[in-house]
């Protein structure tokens, strides 16, 4: 009799547990901005788990600041998709799910993305594993070329030959414009795609560890001196002055000569204007050579959720070779190398440009990103601001150079 | 921010004693709600914030007592005085902007006339629109490709090419003032109105039949009539303009080059982008002093409260 008790009791309680697994709803986060991998991959795992993603976009400039006042209020999403710079802050702060275990018992751990997995890690601990892989490469429009003469088959090589050709586009007239950047105070567009100019010459706007800032490098100042002739010579929309990172895919709008852009720019020009024909290559450094950012996001948990198994199990289908296929297919580069060639087969050729910028691309390391960096009042969304705008070129390197180190040394 | 304007309870009287505690009990009973209202959310938050202050608090993780350390640092900080030498000058401007455009009108619909209600209506309405609601509005409008001021300013020859008003930190900072004042200016007349009505027509009757000119009669008995009403719309004008933040964290984030952040936006930065709650508190505990030495300076500067 008891016996037959203990096995009701254990079958119910069973069914509770998988019961309760089945219904599970997963608050996630994802910044706006990136495309639509993420979206896309959270449609795919709805439609075919019990589990269901219940997903949330935040303003990219926002997201840091709104998931350190939900931790701190006790409102945090169980997971969400963390640009990977991030990564390190939040996991000091001791709000992440240590995944170390876990993790390290995949069995293509060893072939996940490794600058993620290194941004991940925490004093030897798994913290964040990489979700949306992209690098920063740079779009031409062929279209444009040929109505400017110019041949849409060759890629610029060097930013005389970007700016050259510019000219030609602008030369074209009307509402053509050669080149654009978001200059107005976007930090995370600038060092996404501004920075590779002098990545390429191994120069840096930090040093290796971080602690002091060494912006004013004659190839910093040679990269200025181009972006501030393109401006000059009228080759970049108005708009980009103020642009504070809401029009970063101006390219999309087809009157655009050059951009650099990111690997999700490409899926969502391949899949929302197939009119559009482009071309990318690697970024010219300022004095040869090429470079990249390495960027994109970590999938992080929030430290004690309940529903970690069901995030684990979201993880694993997102590491499933339908999951890359789909990630792969909005633009966002294959996460797991071991099964790169059999998620790239049969996509669009240009992504692989951005797979092999991986190559040659950077991501900096630093726990101060969002002050130094991404946030819009920081001092390198304001040096570039006035640097490639402003009149006074030498007082923007001097002031974002003292302003980044006292940061730095203020850093509690 | 909410303002309380406490009025000192009229002396009771001399009846019985016992009346007179019952009657206090009544009042105290009156007044309970505001109390209660005030020390919910004027007073435990700031002295919490005081609290806050005194330690290093960052918004994750544990704070730690550090004493007068971020007091210590505001002299110190560049950036904090820059915003502080912003947010006087903005202060400034505004503030000499809204009353010399909010006199005129109130003037202009003082007296009872055909259509002078539609007027009161017209200058009042964008009053009614929230702030971030019109900063809103100012960015497109603003806006160099798809606005209406720059092809406006190309259409007439202004311009030669279509000019991106939000770039330099002049255009910029005018548009600001511009919006703000077409925002503000009928709340700061209605208020002079009010005080304009105020004054009994008797007067200003006997002042013309001694033979005071126009500019004398507004001089010598409008001006010292409107007082108080002027230290109500001039404490008003000058508390909103050192508390600026939604017009610059929408229309500029910050302005060209971050030149224009002001104190509260500085606040907020330290705050939530730095994560340094403790010092944020400080800052905001300064701000709260200063805000309340500017009004003491106003009224006594206006003489209010010492009756003639």
């Amino acid at each position: 009799m008891i016996r037959k008790l203990l096995v009701a009791t254990s079958l119910a309680s069973l069914c509770l547990v998988s019961n309760a697994v089945a219904q599970e709803t997963i608050n996630m986060w994802v910044r706006t901005g990136i495309g639509t991998a993420f979206t896309s991959l959270a449609d795919a795992y709805n439609a075919s788990h019990e589990n269901q993603i219940a997903l949330t976009e935040v303003p990219f400039a926002e997201l840091v600041q709104k998931y350190a006042t939900a931790i701190a209020g006790g409102q945090a999403p169980d997971a969400l998709s963390l640009d990977l710079i991030y990564t390190p802050a939040f996991a000091a702060a001791g709000q992440l799910q240590d995944l170390t275990d876990w993790a390290k018992g995949l069995d293509y751990f060893e072939s996940l993305s490794p600058s993620h997995v290194a941004l991940g890690t925490y004093e030897d601990k798994v913290y964040g594993l990489p979700l949306l892989v992209e690098t920063s490469v740079l779009a031409w429009n062929k279209g444009l070329y040929e109505q400017a003469g110019l041949d849409p088959e060759k890629a610029p090589a060097n930013w005389d030959e970007v700016e050259a050709n510019a000219e030609a586009i602008r030369a074209l007239g009307g509402d053509n414009y050669g080149f654009y950047f978001s200059g107005g105070s976007c930090g995370g567009c600038m060092i996404f795609t501004f920075t590779p100019l002098v990545w390429a010459s191994g120069v840096d706007i930090l040093s290796e560890d971080g602690q002091t800032a060494t912006l004013d490098t004659p190839q910093m100042r040679a990269a200025v001196d181009k972006y501030r002739s393109m401006v000059e010579k009228d080759l970049v929309p108005e708009g980009s002055a103020t642009d504070n990172g809401v029009n970063f895919l101006s390219f999309t709008n087809g009157k655009i000569g050059h951009q650099s852009l990111g690997a999700f720019a490409i899926g969502t020009l391949v899949n929302d204007y197939p009119d559009i024909d482009f071309g990318v290559t690697l970024i010219p450094g300022i004095e040869g050579g090429t470079s990249s950012f390495a960027g994109g996001d970590n999938i992080v948990v929030t430290k004690d959720t309940p529903r970690l198994a069901a995030v684990q199990e979201f993880i694993e289908f997102a590491y499933s070779p339908e999951g890359q296929k789909i990630l792969a297919q909005n633009g966002s580069l294959p996460t797991r190398s071991d099964i790169a060639a059999q998620t790239l087969e049969g996509l669009d050729a240009r992504l692989q440009v951005a797979v092999d910028a991986i190559g040659v691309a950077k991501t900096p390391y630093t726990l101060l990103f969002n002050d130094l960096i991404n946030s819009a009042n920081g001092p390198w969304a304001t040096f570039t601001n006035a640097a490639i705008y402003g009149d006074d070129v030498d007082g923007a390197f001097a002031t974002a150079q003292s302003e980044m180190q006292s940061i730095i040394d203020n850093a509690p | 921010m909410s303002m309380t304007i406490a009025t000192p309870l009229a002396a009771a009287d001399k009846p019985r004693r016992r009346a007179r505690k019952s009657r206090q009990w009544q009042g105290l009973l009156y007044i309970a709600p505001a109390i209660i209202l005030v020390t919910i959310f004027f007073v435990i938050p700031v002295l919490f914030t005081v609290w806050m202050s005194f330690h290093n608090w960052p918004l994750l993780g544990q704070p730690s007592w550090i004493g007068l350390d971020n007091y210590i640092r505001m002299f110190s900080d560049t950036r904090f005085a820059a915003a502080l030498s912003f947010t006087a000058y903005y202060t400034v401007i505004a503030t000499i902007a809204i009353f010399a455009l909010a006199f005129p009108l109130a003037l202009f619909v003082q007296n009872e006339r055909r259509g002078v209600s539609a007027y009161r209506t017209i200058f009042f309405l964008p009053v009614v629109v929230g702030l971030a609601t019109a900063s809103l509005l100012w960015v497109w409008l603003a806006n160099v490709d798809s606005g209406l001021f720059s092809p406006i300013l190309r259409a007439f020859g202004v311009t030669g090419r279509s000019a991106n008003l939000l770039a330099t930190f002049n255009n910029a900072f005018a548009t600001i003032i511009v919006m703000v004042v077409w925002k503000i200016v009928g709340f700061t007349m209605i208020i002079l109105l009010t005080g304009l009505q105020s004054i009994p027509s008797d007067l200003i009757e006997a002042a013309r039949i001694d033979g005071a000119s126009r500019w004398q009669r507004f001089r010598f008995l409008t001006l010292p009539l409107m007082r108080r009403t002027l230290a109500l719309a001039l404490i008003l004008s000058v508390t909103g303009s050192v508390l600026a933040f939604d017009q610059f964290y929408i229309m500029t984030s910050g302005g060209p080059q971050n030149r224009m952040i002001s104190v509260v936006y500085y606040i907020f930065n330290q705050s939530f982008v730095s994560f340094q709650l403790g010092y944020g508190s400080a800052l905001s505990i300064v701000l709260l002093g200063i805000l309340v030495a500017l009004s003491v300076v106003q009224l006594w500067l206006l003489r209010v409260g010492d009756e003639k």
